[in-house]
């Protein structure tokens, strides 16, 4: 699989959200260069051409990086610490996706700086919305930082 | 005998005579003295067996003091000891307080993180349900027949109605254990900038408003903005089927409390179903009629509640009702 034309990586450890997402981005027309890893360890292989990437172009990077929160292993959080402290990762917007709006979750993740924060909705037509306007607004609209 | 001698005897007996008289005077003053004496004598004896009797008084006084001191220290002894005891008991008092609040603290952890999996784990099931019931609907809807697709809408619309009770119980849970921040609040602001949120398309439907001037109340302003967003989306959301209808917002003073006030002339509700209506998830009317969760209400109490205030509500059914509630004014 040609892993550097990857133009949104998602990071999604339940299958069903998987799922979902993927659908909802495909129908929006965004799923052509996506990649999907389930939890954070693969996410940061991937960023940092390691383990199964090792033959991945280490200068391309996508242009969205949709991650799930709540993961075994490697948290969301700590993928987001370590792409937003690494001054060649920093750059590319991170929209973080959870099940919920409880917990300190939030605020931490802005503080370390996350571009968008997303609480993934129950009504199915809430979802494909959110998910439709976050590819919209990050693929589209939005200027990338470089 | 000589003249001279019978002279000197006469002299002489006259001396004697006289020294006899002196005798017998000083004789007689001797036994006054003595009577004297022998009374002040009689006086001593009788003050002196006053005395012994006063001694006697005294002794028995003293040893009846001794008794009283020897009960005081007894007395003291036992207050000493129930001071001790009441300091013990204290002690034992405030590590107790200590010991529950740590419990208290710990069930509060326990709920948020109960919360936290609630939210978090049984939202994405009903997510995965909703979302793939809509694949079928979407997808493979010329393969279901119309019963089929009626069931299929039936599961998204019960699996979304599951999900906001979730969010609705969590929010409802979180008030609970949310700090509550006192300031003066603008009560008039306040209500004018909800109900600016609350009405943003000119419907036919939408009510006229009579707001009068309101006093500022002591509270947490997020809490209590959204006593208002409750209250005054109920208003609006049961006056729907008047064709054109007023809601009346307003504040009297009472002590040291303000009691505001909203007035509708929408759907109302029977009386008789009071002790309900502040309930968690109780609704008085039908889902058809209408929708909601049933949580707003009991969410205006717990706010009231937690600023030491009351809320209530009267109501004739289909001529409106009136929602009351009580704040510290500022």
């Amino acid at each position: 699989m040609d892993y550097d034309d990857i133009e949104i990586l998602f990071v999604e450890d339940s299958a069903d959200d998987a799922i979902l997402t993927i659908r909802a981005l495909s129908k929006s027309g965004f799923s052509n260069k996506l990649h999907h890893v389930v939890d954070g360890a693969a996410a940061l292989d991937y960023l940092y051409c390691r383990g199964i990437y090792s033959g991945r172009d280490q200068i391309q990077f996508p242009k969205l990086i949709l991650l799930d929160l709540k993961m075994p292993k490697v948290s969301g959080i700590q993928v987001l610490e370590t792409v937003k402290s690494d001054a060649r990762l920093k750059s590319i917007p991170v929209v973080m996706l959870t099940s919920s709006n409880e917990g300190p979750d939030i605020e931490k993740c802005f503080e370390l700086g996350a571009n968008s924060y997303i609480v993934k909705p129950v009504d199915s037509d809430n979802f494909f919305n959110a998910i439709k306007e976050i590819g919209m607004y990050w693929m589209i609209l939005s200027q990338p930082a470089h | 005998m000589k003249k001279t001698d019978a002279d000197e005897l006469s002299i002489a007996n006259k001396e004697i005579a006289f020294q006899h008289q002196e005798k017998e005077d000083r004789a007689a003053e001797l036994l006054i003295a003595n009577k004297e004496l022998a009374f002040q004598n009689t006086e001593k004896e009788n003050r002196a067996a006053e005395l012994i009797i006063a001694n006697k008084e005294l002794a028995y006084q003293n040893e009846e003091k001794e008794k009283r001191a020897q009960e005081l220290i007894i007395a003291n002894r036992e207050l000493k000891n129930a001071e001790d005891d009441i300091r013990k008991l204290n002690e034992e008092l405030e590590q107790k307080v200590i010991d529950r609040t740590a419990e208290l603290e710990a069930v509060n952890k326990e709920l948020g993180s109960f919360s936290y999996s609630v939210s978090h784990d049984l939202r994405a099931p009903i997510r995965a349900i909703n979302g793939y019931t809509r694949i079928l609907s979407e997808d493979y809807a010329d393969k279901i027949d119309e019963e089929g697709n009626q069931i299929l809408r039936s599961i998204i619309s019960n699996s979304k109605k599951m999900g906001e009770l979730i969010d609705d119980l969590l929010a409802f849970s979180k008030l609970g254990r949310k700090q509550v921040t006192l300031s003066e609040v603008l009560m008039s602001e306040l209500v004018q900038s909800v109900r600016d949120e609350l009405v943003f398309d000119e419907g036919d439907n939408i009510p006229v408003f009579d707001v009068q001037p309101l006093p500022s109340a002591k509270g947490d302003k997020s809490l209590i903005k959204q006593v208002w967003i409750n209250l005054i989306s109920n208003a609006i959301k049961y006056s729907r089927h008047k064709p054109s209808t007023k809601i009346e917002i307003g504040a009297y003073e009472e002590g040291k409390l303000a009691v505001y006030y909203v007035k509708d002339k929408g759907a109302g509700f029977d009386m008789q179903y009071y002790d309900k209506l502040f309930g968690v998830f109780q609704r008085l009317h039908s889902q058809e009629e209408f929708e909601g969760t049933g949580i707003g209400l009991a969410i205006v109490q717990k706010i009231v509640d937690r600023h030491k205030g009351t809320a209530w509500a009267e109501s004739v059914l289909d001529e409106g009702s009136s929602f009351y509630f009580s704040l510290p004014k500022f």
